[in-house]
């Protein structure tokens, strides 16, 4: 699955640091689903959603 | 993918280090025993709780690498703190055990008692490792903990089987059925190892 995390973090100069704190998950979870080797949880995805104010499709897209 | 920081490095280098230091000890001491060297067994196990002491060190490198890696989190800590204390507790029940076997007769009568003695701190082992993986609140964390759990649980179950072919079929001698434990941690380290390698 691809998705457009690294942008989207990027446009708000977030870190990875700062996008972990700001879902509660590790820094390595981010990088993970940044680099695409592991793709959440539906609820992570909505929760990942909800914090950039998207849907999940215009976030994360079939490979 | 991010590049590692000096600090990560760093501390990366440090826990490796630590680690090295704790297994060169515990190999050590454990070779100065088994050659009688310091003083014979069982008392000579009272010997093996100073390497064991490296495991503080170790735990502490190895926590700072975690918060520095982005992989700490307070259940990985509560997790290793009681890992600590069972891998302590095992040496002290495991000591405690054979001093009683081997020194007093009467206590054979016991053995199942005593053979609880390090097996209990085994269990405390085992109970850690599954608060960890209910405990932990990080989802990649968690299923990099479980794939390498199901790499581990997979060898052991196949070395297991086939060396009981060979002890069925006399090519090797039989084995304690305690290294199970051990077996399955280092599948364990090589589960994470090959996570690491494939990119998890």
């Amino acid at each position: 699955m691809k998705n457009r995390l690294r942008v989207l973090r990027a446009e708000r100069d977030w870190s990875q640091q700062d996008l972990a704190e700001r879902l509660a998950v590790s820094r390595q979870s981010v990088n993970a689903i940044e680099t695409g080797k592991y793709d959440p949880s539906l609820p992570l995805a909505f929760r990942i959603a909800d914090l950039f104010e998207m849907r999940i499709e215009e976030i994360f897209q079939r490979d | 993918m991010t590049m590692a920081s000096p600090a990560e490095t760093a501390a990366r280098r440090t826990a490796g280090l630590w680690a090295i230091a704790f297994l060169v000890a515990m190999f050590a001491t454990a070779w100065f025993l088994k050659s009688g060297k310091i003083v014979a067994a069982p008392w000579g196990l009272a010997v093996m709780i100073l390497p064991m002491l490296l495991l503080i060190p170790m735990v502490r490198a190895t926590e700072r690498m975690q918060r520095e890696t982005g992989c700490a989190s307070a259940v990985v800590t509560r997790y290793n703190r009681r890992m600590l204390v069972a891998s302590f507790a095992y040496v002290v029940g495991l000591g405690g055990a054979l001093l009683l076997f081997r020194q007093h007769d009467a206590a054979k009568s016991y053995a199942a008692l005593l053979a609880l003695l390090p097996t209990l701190p085994v269990f405390g082992m085992i109970w850690a490792m599954a608060r960890y993986v209910i405990e932990e609140k990080d989802e990649y964390l968690r299923a990099r903990t479980v794939n390498a759990a199901l790499i581990a649980t997979g060898l052991l179950l196949a070395v297991a089987t086939f060396w009981g072919f060979l002890t069925t079929f006399e090519v090797a001698p039989a084995v304690p059925m305690w290294t199970a434990v051990p077996t399955w941690c280092l599948g364990l380290g090589l589960g994470h190892l090959i996570g690491k390698v494939r990119g998890l």
